[in-house]
């Protein structure tokens, strides 16, 4: 499973939309979810609908949150994506088999079993999330939070059975020919990422699209191709007799 | 964000037939309302239950499965089931899965306590403790200990609500509470362990009888800074905890050999700090003191006045 996980706090004003780049991510297979941070005041109105525009072109989710709010809401994101895309596949398995809405159309017993699975999958499955973090101007006094809610996650990933790993990357890029720079690649280890906005410089341009692109072409080169590894779909075989009987193979 | 707050409330004196099963059952009063669910108290023929409702048919039914599990093992002990049924109700043609458990009654422990003393830290620890010592050895954690999901009544006797959150040991924890999270601390991991149960345990006292210093300091504190010692400052500090300094150290620190052990050094604790309570009892009083020193000047000063007369 590969999720983007975008952290900002406002609006994109250079390149490409970021709404159709999240959409060309999620057609390769990658969930993005947005973290929009703020201060006191609220986020712009245009700040928000485009967090939340983003997040839906991208199949993901986005909360607006303070930096007090920020680790726990990443965490919360990134589990529920998880739990949402093993839903989804298990649902569609359902559908093309039994004709099923959901998990839920089942009766209790056979929900019981289905959801053991996707429990199951959940914890064992290999996950990677890439962090995009806004690093224009403005973000700078958020930057700590950002940093301890990157750690945090990185801690709640280690913690699961399947492996699970995250790289970091901020925007806009050190020398302008690149719209985002990887700050860290793919890394099971929390302590490693000490510090790693040392070496940011501010600018003022915020160009989410063309770093969005440029991660998906990061998961894309270091991953393999993406789409047919997404998630084994559970097999639900048919039973001998009209009872729904379910097989896994995990 | 929606919760379920958010979403409409089923009236008192509503019947919730069951798809499935067809047991019926008739809605009392709403109980509670969580992230994930409302509760209530229901009614089904003469005997009492709890039914939690919530759209996340998946998520509803992993709750179930982990009780299912839990009365599996706990029957070998005698245990009454907690988990009594998992149906649908049909509502305006949409079904809305729920499940039925035991009702627990009771009062979140940090209003327990406010109401009836801290001296009974003691024996809810205590029955608390028991309690994990049980899901312990049956191979899970309950992660999410917080003063909400630990119901207190009658004498102390302790039940847990909300088995959202309890995961096999060495799984991942999948719900927790900040303030009472290990890795918040930087104390460990969110590998879940009984260590991890015997640290939020801690946490829950803290929070129950200091909980405005721990809010203070978790606002005040710079993530990097945030470490057990930090607490135990708080612990050191404080009239009733620094008696138990040695056991929450310990819990801080995942110390104990396993949740019976835990247990056992408790029971110590408090024995002790009750014996050290009452000995400083028992001393006299500084200005009861001071009375009688300066009376007996006063007894001094007359005598010798007569005396020189
Ligand atoms: N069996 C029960 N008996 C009595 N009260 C209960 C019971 N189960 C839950 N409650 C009450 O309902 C409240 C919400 O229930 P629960 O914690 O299960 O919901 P939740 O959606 O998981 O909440 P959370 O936000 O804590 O995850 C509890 O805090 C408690 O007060
Ligand atoms: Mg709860």
């Amino acid at each position: 499973m590969k999720q983007i996980l975008l952290i900002t706090d406002g609006c994109s004003n250079v390149g490409e939309s970021p709404v159709s780049a999240a959409a060309l991510a999620f057609a390769e297979g990658i969930t993005v979810n947005v973290a929009g941070v703020i201060d006191e005041g609220a986020i712009g109105e245009q700040g928000a609908v485009e967090i939340a525009e983003i997040a839906k072109a991208g199949g993901g989710m986005s909360r607006i949150v303070t930096t007090h709010q920020l680790s726990h809401t990443v965490q919360m994101m990134t589990r529920q994506t998880v739990a949402g895309t093993i839903r989804h596949a298990v649902n569609q398995e359902l559908k093309q088999l039994f004709g099923l809405d959901s998990v839920g159309a089942l009766p209790p017993p056979k929900r019981a079993e289905v959801v053991r699975v996707m429990d199951e999958l959940e914890e064992t499955s290999e996950l990677r999330v890439a962090l995009l973090i806004d690093a224009s101007a403005s973000m700078k006094p958020k930057l700590h939070a950002v940093e301890d809610a990157v750690r945090d996650l990185a801690l709640s990933l280690q913690s699961r059975n399947g492996r699970s790993a995250v790289a970091v990357f901020h925007f806009p890029g050190d020398f302008g020919h690149l719209p985002c720079v990887l700050d860290c690649g793919w890394t099971t280890e929390a302590g490693k990422l000490h510090s790693m906005f040392t070496r940011i410089r501010m600018k003022g341009t915020t160009p989410t699209g063309p770093a969005l692109l440029q991660v998906v072409d990061f998961i894309r080169e270091t991953c393999g191709i993406i789409k047919s590894e997404l998630l084994e779909p559970p097999h639900i075989e048919r039973g001998d007799n009209e009872e729904v009987r379910s097989d896994y193979v995990v | 964000m929606t919760t379920s707050s958010e979403k409409v409330q089923l009236p008192p004196g509503t019947l919730v037939k069951g798809k499935w099963n067809g047991k019926k059952y008739r809605l009392e009063r709403l109980l509670g309302i969580g992230a994930n669910g409302q509760v209530y108290l229901a009614s089904l023929g003469r005997s009492v239950c709890a039914l939690k409702f919530s759209d996340e048919a998946a998520e509803l039914q992993g709750e179930a499965n982990v009780l299912a599990s839990l009365d599996h093992t706990g029957k070998k002990r005698g245990r009454v089931p907690f988990l009594l049924d998992v149906d649908d109700f049909t509502l305006d043609g949409r079904d809305l899965p729920f499940y039925a458990m035991r009702y627990v009654p009771g009062t979140p422990v940090s209003a327990y306590l406010k109401r009836h003393g801290s001296q009974w830290m003691g024996v809810v620890g205590y029955r608390l403790l028991e309690r994990l010592a049980e899901l312990h050895e049956a191979g899970w954690v309950f992660s999410d200990i917080k003063t909400d999901n630990v119901l207190v009544h009658d004498y102390g006797a302790v039940e847990l609500v909300d088995f959202g959150g309890a995961t096999a040991a060495g799984r991942s924890v999948r719900q927790f509470t900040e303030i009472y999270d290990r890795g918040y601390w930087s104390a460990g991991s969110r590998t879940a362990d009984p260590a991890y149960d015997w640290f939020a345990f801690a946490m829950l006292w803290l929070h129950a009888l200091d909980g405005k210093r721990l809010l203070q300091l978790t606002r005040a504190l710079l993530p990097q800074n945030r470490h057990p010692g930090e607490l135990m400052k708080l612990v050191r500090s404080h009239p009733r905890l620094r008696t138990m300094e040695g056991w929450m150290e310990k819990a801080f620190r995942g110390g104990f050999q396993d949740t019976r052990e835990a247990l056992l050094e408790w029971r110590q604790a408090i024995r002790s700090s009750e014996r050290t309570a009452k000995s400083s009892e028992s001393h006299v009083p500084g200005w009861m003191a001071g009375l009688l020193a300066g009376s007996v000047v006063l007894c001094a000063a007359v005598a010798a006045v007569w005396f020189l007369q």
